[in-house]
């Protein structure tokens, strides 16, 4: 670590955490809120956490960007004042905020040094990690085998929050019953640039191709299922902004894109489930070498990771897909921004 | 072919499964939603109270997922006290479900496999909450919990959108804290299993950043509970959301908060911690008493039946917090059989508000008028809820009621056993006003809007079947409440206080 780069970016975090804050255009809030998220990234990268900082890179300050974007083009881009009581509220938010602060702060006093090796994070659970991923699960990346066989369970059910919040986002805004006034809005040609089309157009094969590397190299380098499918949906919403959302659905319409995010948590769940099928507890991948061909215990948990990472990738993907579609539709289904 | 060994993660695995299921057959045949809801919760129920008899057989069953062993993996921990609260959560969701039959096929025609999706994995994640021994797992699963809740409200009437916005912002601070306590538990032991941290923090008790972790953690579960003076999002956004997740949500989210907190003040925390080294209890006992009486008067100025239920929800927070921090064990009995007695009352309140509006369009007091000749079973129903709200004694209100003062005179905290019976008188003026409504006024016009003259009649069988379920099982459980104690809420409190 190098602190005065550390102290550079924290600096700039803090300016954009106020200044994302005070902006009265959302527009701009939106934006700033991107940079706050890649310098965040850039912290967990000199920190050493390079799976958080690409997870940060790729929801963070990407698609999350975007949805807020989308979501400002959809509703209004700049603050309606309300003047009573603002002042009251105004207040008790900052004194809140204060106390809350002060006490994080007293709390710091007690806290091991950055970075110690002694530090009760540093030498209770971790050293059994580092010496066991391989012998425990040939993954030489411990955060993969931490993610998805350790702590297992809790990815299974991080991928449903996705889920969750795709399905919330479809219940509250899908609108079934089409209204008139709206559909003749809808027919204006807005205007699209054939050089955005074009660069677009050949950036996702190989966007495409990037995300399922992550996926797939989860195991040996940062990345795995949650980057690889925020990548992978982000092929798509590329395509919906540089084209418009017709051109999405006419790839992935709404019945596929639903059984893919409902099939991709179905998978990782399913694949726990068969452990239990075959005498051992949930997600317990290392039964699985009794259905795997030439696969001994511990390989069958490289690949039980493996599983579980395409699972998650494929109900990220869909429902990345499914959260832009019906923001910027406003659950129309319809062209889009 | 499944080994019992195996129930306590399928307690939360049948109904995340089913989510899937019906989602997917939904979207083809939307008929379908309904009949798998109630089967899989009824899978989920039974298997819940398979696991309760196994633990009143053999004392508390730790399951590894993954098989690894804790703390290196997760642990699903399941005692005397989450078993019971498995129970409650698995049996109030199936009345839940099987109620909300028509009142959704009525207002939410279009979204039937969504809400239901939405519906089991709230379920799904009240369940993980419970279930588990893990400090992070259980973050994971409030916000299943969380996020399903708000969109369930959101589609509700008039203001239900704001108050659900209202919900997400309070909601969302409450999980922040409550993640930030565990970080910083997790920055000063390392561990984030529930036992481990019990036997690795009394070494550094005296640590400032254990104090802000169980602070943190804490002030997170309150806002999430609506403890008083943080529930300002609860009552709007109770009222104003659909029926059939009034009827979900009301009697479930602020008991399993409730059972959080105990959970953490005594697994993770312990209760020499909580109440010799803090000695902050008379404060925390006087806010109870505030949100006691705050709840009960607030509640006294509505005119909205539904409404002033939501604000009773509030004062019986106040009950199981001040029960709790008591530090007695008639006190901690008390406030755990409140869980089960408030959850059943609660449900069985709404349930009958959920038939009102179903049958009339609205909850208001005006509403009620006339109804006891109207539906007359549903008003029996609601007698019998009411009787138990305001501690009358074969129904169980009265029981934990009972508890609760034998606490607060063990403590000698009077301020909390004035505020348990004044509460009290203000429940029977409450209900006895809208008996009165309902029994002596005569019936008029309901929303006589000129469009066309609602006929009011007996509700469906499938919305009176679960309402005399619960009705009939506040007095069997109240009947039962001494051998309930004694088999498993007595093992629940922690010893030595």
């Amino acid at each position: 670590m190098i602190w005065q780069i550390d102290l550079m970016v924290l600096t700039l975090i803090v300016f954009c955490a106020f200044s994302a804050v005070m902006v009265k255009d959302l527009l701009s809030a939106a934006i700033i809120f991107g940079a706050y998220s890649f310098l965040m990234c850039l912290l967990w990268t000199e920190m050493g956490a390079v799976d958080v900082a690409f997870t940060e890179a790729a929801v963070g300050a990407g698609v999350s960007t975007i949805f807020m974007i989308a979501a400002i083009f959809r509703t209004s881009r700049s603050v309606k004042h309300r003047s009573r009581g603002r002042r009251f509220y105004k207040l008790i938010g900052f004194f809140a905020a204060a106390v809350t602060g002060m006490v994080l702060l007293y709390g710091q006093s007690d806290f091991p040094g950055w970075a110690d090796p002694n530090s009760p994070a540093s030498s209770h659970l971790s050293p059994y990690f580092i010496t066991h991923t391989i012998s425990d699960t040939a993954v030489p990346n411990i955060v993969t085998s931490v993610l998805a066989d350790y702590r297992g369970f809790d990815t299974m059910f991080e991928t449903a929050v996705i889920f969750t919040a795709g399905i919330a986002v479809i219940f509250v805004l899908r609108q079934y019953r089409r209204d008139q006034t709206d559909v003749a809005g809808t027919d204006e040609v807005a205007y699209q640039s054939p050089i955005i089309q074009t660069v677009s157009r050949q950036m996702v094969p190989f966007i495409q191709l990037f995300a399922l590397y992550v996926v797939a190299h989860g195991h040996h380098s940062p990345g795995g299922g949650f980057q690889g499918g925020v990548i992978l949906g982000a092929s798509f919403i590329l395509v919906g902004l540089s084209y418009d959302l017709r051109s999405v659905l006419k790839k992935m319409g709404e019945g596929p894109n639903i059984i893919f995010g409902n099939l991709g948590v179905f998978l990782y769940a399913g694949i726990g489930a068969v452990c239990i099928l075959l005498g051992a507890n949930f997600l317990d991948y290392s039964v699985l070498s009794r259905i795997l061909p030439a696969t001994d215990s511990v390989m069958a948990r490289s690949h039980g990771i493996l599983g579980v990472e395409i699972g998650v990738a494929i109900a990220v993907m869909a429902i990345m897909i499914a959260i832009y579609v019906n923001i910027s539709s406003h659950g129309k289904y319809d062209k889009g921004l | 072919m499944i080994s019992p060994e195996q129930y306590p993660v399928l307690i939360v695995v049948i109904p995340l499964l089913s989510a899937f299921i019906i989602n997917v057959i939904g979207w083809f045949r939307k008929g379908f939603s309904y009949p798998l809801i109630v089967l899989s919760l009824i899978i989920t129920f039974y298997l819940s109270v398979s696991t309760l008899l196994q633990v009143v057989d053999g004392g508390a069953i730790s399951y590894r997922l993954g098989g690894w062993p804790p703390p290196f993996g997760i642990e699903y921990v399941i005692d005397h006290l989450n078993a019971l609260v498995l129970v409650v959560i698995s049996f109030v969701s199936l009345a839940a479900a099987v109620f909300s039959k028509e009142s959704v096929k009525k207002e939410l025609p279009d979204r039937i496999p969504q809400y239901y999706t939405l519906f089991i994995l709230l379920v799904t994640g009240l369940l993980g909450m419970t279930i588990t021994g893990d400090a992070f797992n259980l973050y994971v699963l409030i916000e299943i919990a969380a996020l399903t809740s708000y969109a369930l409200i959101a589609f509700g009437r008039d203001r239900a959108l704001v108050s659900s916005f209202n919900y997400v912002i309070m909601g969302t601070v409450g999980a922040s804290f409550y993640l930030l306590g565990v970080g910083h538990l997790y920055i000063m032991t390392g561990s984030l299993n529930m036992g481990d941290l019990l036997s690795i923090l009394p070494a550094i008790s005296g640590s400032r950043a254990i104090f802000v972790a169980f602070l943190l953690i804490i002030v997170g579960i309150w806002t999430k509970m609506a403890f008083f003076p943080l529930h300002g999002w609860l009552p709007n956004a109770y009222t104003y959301a659909p029926t059939a997740t009034g009827v979900l949500v009301a009697p479930l989210m602020t008991k399993v908060s409730v059972y959080i907190m105990i959970r953490l003040m005594f697994s993770v925390f312990s209760a020499d911690y909580v109440f010799n080294t803090l000695n902050v209890h008379d404060i925390i006992v006087w806010m109870a008493v505030a949100a006691i009486i705050g709840g009960s008067l607030l509640a006294l100025t509505q005119t909205d039946f539904r409404r002033m239920l939501t604000y009773l929800i509030v004062a019986e927070v106040g009950y199981m917090v001040g029960g709790v921090w008591l530090a007695n064990s008639a006190g901690i009995t008390g406030a755990i059989l409140h869980i089960l007695n408030d959850a059943l009352m609660t449900l069985c309140l709404f349930l009958v508000a959920g038939i009102i509006y179903h049958k009339t369009r609205g909850h208001h007091l005006d509403d009620i008028r006339g109804l006891y000749r109207k539906m007359p079973f549903t008003m029996a129903a609601f007698t019998v809820g009411a009787l138990s709200m305001i501690g009358v004694p074969p129904t169980v209100g009265f029981f934990s009621k009972w508890y609760l003062i034998l606490g607060a005179i063990d403590a000698g905290q009077w301020g909390f056993m004035a505020a348990l019976i004044i509460s009290s008188l203000i429940n029977a003026v409450l209900f006895f006003k809208v008996i009165e409504v309902g029994y002596f006024e005569p019936m008029h016009g309901h929303h006589d809007d000129g469009h066309h003259e609602v006929t009011i009649d007996e509700a469906p069988f499938s919305m009176l079947a679960p309402l005399y379920v619960i009705a009939v099982s506040l007095i069997v459980v109240g009947i039962y409440t001494s051998s309930i104690i004694t088999n498993i809420i007595a093992h629940a409190v922690p010893k030595g206080l």
